[in-house]
């Protein structure tokens, strides 16, 4: 615009006081400078709030140990002061720890939910109970070599399975398989304090009997909490003592039994057959998105049982070029294995959290390569996808591949 | 572990990058581009800072951006936009639909309307809802054009006007630059209803009017309703991830997970940086994204480095808000919500000096601004769904006392106040419709970017601290040799394109410092 299309001249106070104060402007800027504590800033409590509830890590002893059943055990952990954490972190019943087990050598980590309650956090513990699988790369260890003061490394609290009063109704309606049971103990407990306001219905499919986890302590709550707490428990082997459950699995005519089903808010928590068959189930309800909570379930056991997975290379082992910090380094990798466990394998220490796809946390560059990824783990950002990133918790290698993997935290 | 040390990163850089904001992206990416030698360092897993995503069950949520500043139509770009248009991004951006709806909901106060891009039509309707006030608004925006134009031409001199010039061709800036919104708009006499209207924009700055200075203001409300305001078609991660792929194309290395903790400091100059991994990385240059506060307080090493007016600096400066959100992936679409609108602004009232002392205390703050994703990017949820984010804010300090087991318990209660608030406002049916919830707070923030107590807004732009004084005394204020910053704490204040903007000229600094000694090959 030129001179003469200008269409006003401003005063804001007077002419004279406007130029003079736009020429005191750096002056005065100094003087405030001049006049300022020189003291250095040395808090930051947004910051240690922030460890606090999310730490990178928190080292663990195991102060007691509990035989639940025949193939379960509980784990009560305390911190470890000699080790710096002297406070365990806060959570949200539902949550769960990635744990980081060294095994012959090999650094792998595994996600095991909070099965007491947050309040027990404060007051010094978290619990989980372990079932011992077959054949159990890591459970095998943990059974032999956990003993009363053994150190355990572990993340913060993690996770989204938790019980959200704006979006959940008041009856929740848990279907446990297994040792899925471990995040309704933390939740059923929550509600028995009174800080959780909800009712609590758990179905809880085993295969025996003698495979119910936390039998007799459901038993104590459902009789002191009649109007919150009730379990049913429903059982797939044939000859069956206990009173009062159901035989088979989770079907739908069994949770219609026990539920209003339109009022309630369902998770899942279990292992990944049970979600397969709980979900068919379910869908005969047609029940809305948010009326489903899932708990992410872990690594894809039989990445071969997926029908989009490329058979033909199942007997495959490729090559991953790995690049992590300036290391640079080829190693093998199984197409029926993860990323990740070609990572840990050859001892690599890549980051991983939730091993199911959903977190994030081990993002990791796709240079050259493919990867099959099963549509039930993909949780990639649509940018991820566009360029490349992938999470190697839940990809699997089909043809040989080039990486590169953040070093862990 | 034996591979943790081959894992280290011990090389020497022509420049170490510290974060990647918007800032740092794009300083690497600049450097990048002329060949310099450079390693850029974040401490979070993704790129981005709070400019990224997040995915919950259906939906990809935007964590921080409603609008781009400064982008414009393809035929009339803004800065922003040739600004990265220079890295060939493969990410596309989406125009806005409307300025903005303000709802006030004091009884007293009551207003609801619906404000659009483009001067004209603006005008119209201030004039439409506040009847007399068209000249005096037309007044502000041409003082928008004088500034521009002012800002211009300092641009042109490299930093060095001609005084004669400012005094004869620029004096509405030179006038106005040294006042508040409120002295401004009392000089043009600009009615009370037209000012609640044009003061909604007040959120991205979150500075009463009578302490916010003109210059930024009155160039933020007119760059808006001039170009228009424009997002990223699939959330933030898109773009920041395409500038990471950019770097790595122009050689650039990145690594993610590694915090500096360490910049070391020899007499006075720059000589390397230190990691969370044990990384010892020579650089005599360093672009840092992290705030002075921190780098000054934490990361410059060793402390007697660090001059008493670097403190003093920081200590003398107020720092702005951090930011509580609430992000909801709803099962109704806009439509069947009857959520007409991109962009809310819901306050009780235009009081500033009122609605900021609300962000000073744990009740539920007087002020929200609410994004329905959907009304600019009809299908970035599921068919049947859409995404609304409402955003709040509280000053530095309100959550210092907050517990741990507290915490959940307050952020759920906060959020569920704004969304009653919004559900009161609009109509809409918002609670019934919850199937993702998340909520962020100064934790969150502090958590996912080390910012400094969680503040978002940088250091609160006042005249004396805007961007017109920090660009005149940017040489003066630095004092270790081979440190620039960038972002949103730097010379054009907070916010998307100024942090982008920023990083530039960090990296042309350093540029220029590299080869003045001779540094580049
Ligand atoms: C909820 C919300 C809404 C917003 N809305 C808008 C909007 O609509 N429009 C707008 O223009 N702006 C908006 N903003 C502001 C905008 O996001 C910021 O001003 C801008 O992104 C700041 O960029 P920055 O370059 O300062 O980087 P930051 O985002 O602050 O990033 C700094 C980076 O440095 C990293 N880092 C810090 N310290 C270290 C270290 N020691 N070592 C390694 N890495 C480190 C951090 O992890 C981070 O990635 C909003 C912000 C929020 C939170």
């Amino acid at each position: 615009m030129s001179e003469e299309e200008k269409k006003f001249d401003i005063i804001v106070k007077s002419n004279t006081r406007d130029l003079f104060a736009f020429t005191k402007l750096v002056p005065s800027r100094k003087k405030r400078f001049e006049k300022a504590s020189s003291e250095p800033i040395t808090t930051d409590p947004m910051n240690e709030l922030a460890i606090r509830l999310h730490p990178l890590r928190q080292y663990l002893v195991i102060s007691e140990i509990i035989n639940e059943t025949k193939s379960t055990k509980t784990y009560k952990l305390t911190p470890d002061p000699n080790s710096n954490t002297n406070q365990l972190a806060y959570f949200r019943a539902g949550q769960y720890l990635s744990l980081k087990v060294e095994v012959n050598g090999v650094t792998i980590t595994r996600p095991y939910s909070i099965a007491s309650s947050p309040s027990d956090a404060l007051k010094g513990f978290y619990e989980i109970t372990i079932r011992k699988e077959e054949p159990g790369f890591l459970t095998q260890f943990i059974w032999n070599k956990w003993k009363v003061g053994t150190k355990i490394e572990s993340s913060g609290p993690e996770g989204f399975f938790f019980y959200e009063p704006l979006r959940d109704l008041k009856q929740i309606v848990g279907l446990a398989g297994g040792s899925g049971i471990t995040p309704f103990r933390s939740i059923a407990k929550e509600i028995a304090e009174d800080k959780l306001d909800a009712k609590l219905t758990i179905l809880y499919g085993s295969s025996e009997e003698d495979d119910i986890i936390y039998h007799n302590e459901f038993k104590v709550l459902e009789k002191k909490y009649p109007d919150k707490i009730k379990v049913v428990h429903v059982l797939s082997c044939e000859k069956v003592t206990l009173e009062g459950c159901e035989l088979g699995f989770l079907t739908s005519d069994i949770i219609e039994k026990y539920c209003d089903v339109n009022n309630s808010s369902f998770f899942i928590c279990g292992p990944q057959i049970m979600y397969n068959f709980v979900e068919k189930e379910l869908e005969k309800f047609n029940l809305l998105h948010k009326r489903i909570r899932r708990e992410a379930f872990g690594e894809i056991k039989e990445i071969l049982s997926d029908p989009e997975f490329p058979q033909e290379v199942a007997e495959k082992i490729f090559k991953i070029k790995a690049q992590i910090g300036n290391l640079t380094k080829e190693i093998p990798a199984k197409a029926t294995e993860s990323v990740l466990v070609a990572l840990e394998r050859a001892n690599l220490n890549p980051p991983s959290k939730c091993r199911s796809g959903e977190c994030g946390f081990c993002r990791s560059l796709l240079i050259s390569g493919d990867v099959y990824i099963s549509p039930v783990s993909d949780w990639r950002k649509a940018g991820d996808k566009k360029f490349n990133y992938f999470h190697p918790c839940a990809s699997y290698p089909i043809t040989d591949l080039e990486i590169k993997v953040p070093r862990h935290l | 572990m034996s591979e943790s040390k081959e894992q280290k990163i011990e090389d020497l850089y022509d420049v170490v990058v510290i974060g990647a904001g918007n800032g740092g992206l794009i300083a690497a990416a600049e450097l990048a581009r002329r060949s310099t030698k450079i390693l850029l360092l974040e401490q979070h897993n993704l790129p981005g800072g709070f400019a990224s995503s997040f995915v919950r069950g259906r939906f990809e949520f935007e964590t921080s951006l409603h609008e781009l500043y400064d982008w414009g139509a393809s035929s009339n770009k803004g800065g922003t936009r040739r600004l990265l248009e220079r890295y060939e991004l493969d990410s596309e951006f989406v125009a806005v639909p409307e300025a903005y709806r303000l709802i006030l909901t004091d009884p007293d106060e009551c207003m609801d309307v619906v404000m659009p891009f483009g001067i004209d039509a603006y005008l119209d309707t201030i004039e439409k809802e506040a009847p007399g006030s068209r000249e005096s608004v037309r007044k502000f925006f041409d003082l928008a054009e004088d500034i521009n134009r002012a800002t211009n031409y300092i641009g042109q001199t490299k930093g060095h006007p001609d005084q004669n010039v400012l005094l004869k061709e620029h004096s509405n800036f030179l006038k106005t630059t040294a006042y508040s919104v409120e002295d401004v708009q009392n000089a043009l006499n600009i009615p009370e209803k037209a000012r609640s209207i044009l003061n909604a924009y007040w959120v991205y700055l979150l500075v009463p009017m009578s302490r916010v200075n003109f210059t930024i203001f009155v160039s933020m409300v007119h760059g808006y309703i001039l170009k228009g305001a424009y997002i990223p078609k699939f959330r933030s991660h898109d773009y920041t991830t395409a500038l990471d792929t950019r770097i790595r194309e122009l050689g650039g290395k990145i690594e993610y997970n590694t915090t500096v903790e360490k910049i070391l400091v020899e007499n006075g100059k720059v000589v390397g940086v230190e990691t969370s991994k044990g990384d010892k990385i020579k650089t005599n240059h360093v672009v840092c994204n992290a705030s002075p506060t921190l780098t000054y307080n934490k990361l410059i090493h060793p402390k007697s480095e660090v001059p008493e007016i670097a403190y003093k600096e920081i200590n003398a400066r107020r720092h702005g808000v951090s930011t509580f959100v609430v992000y909801l992936g709803l099962d109704a679409t806009a439509d069947e919500l009857g959520l007409t609108d991109y962009s809310y602004f819901i306050n009780n009232n235009m009081n500033t000096d009122e609605l900021y002392e609300s962000l000073n205390n744990l009740e539920t703050p007087k002020v929200q601004a609410t994004i329905c994703l959907n009304r600019a990017i009809p299908d970035c949820s599921p068919p049947g769904t859409c995404i609304v984010s409402i955003t709040s804010a509280f000053l530095p300090g309100v959550w210092d006392a907050v517990k741990p087991e507290d915490y959940f318990t307050l952020k759920n209660k906060i959020a569920e106040d704004l969304i009653n608030t919004l559900e009161t406002a609009t109509g809409a049916p918002i609670k019934e419709h919850i199937e993702e919830i998340e909520v962020a707070t100064p934790q969150t923030i502090s958590r996912f970017t080390r910012a400094y107590n969680g503040v978002v807004y940088g250091y609160e732009p006042e005249s004396w601290d805007s961007f017109v004084p920090r660009l005149m005394t940017m040489n003066d204020e630095k004092h270790i040799e081979g440190l620039e910053f960038c972002g949103g704490y730097g010379k054009r204040c907070h916010g998307y394109s100024s942090a982008l903007k920023d990083g530039e000229t960090a990296a042309l600094l350093t540029l220029q410092d590299l080869i003045q000694k001779g540094e580049l090959k």
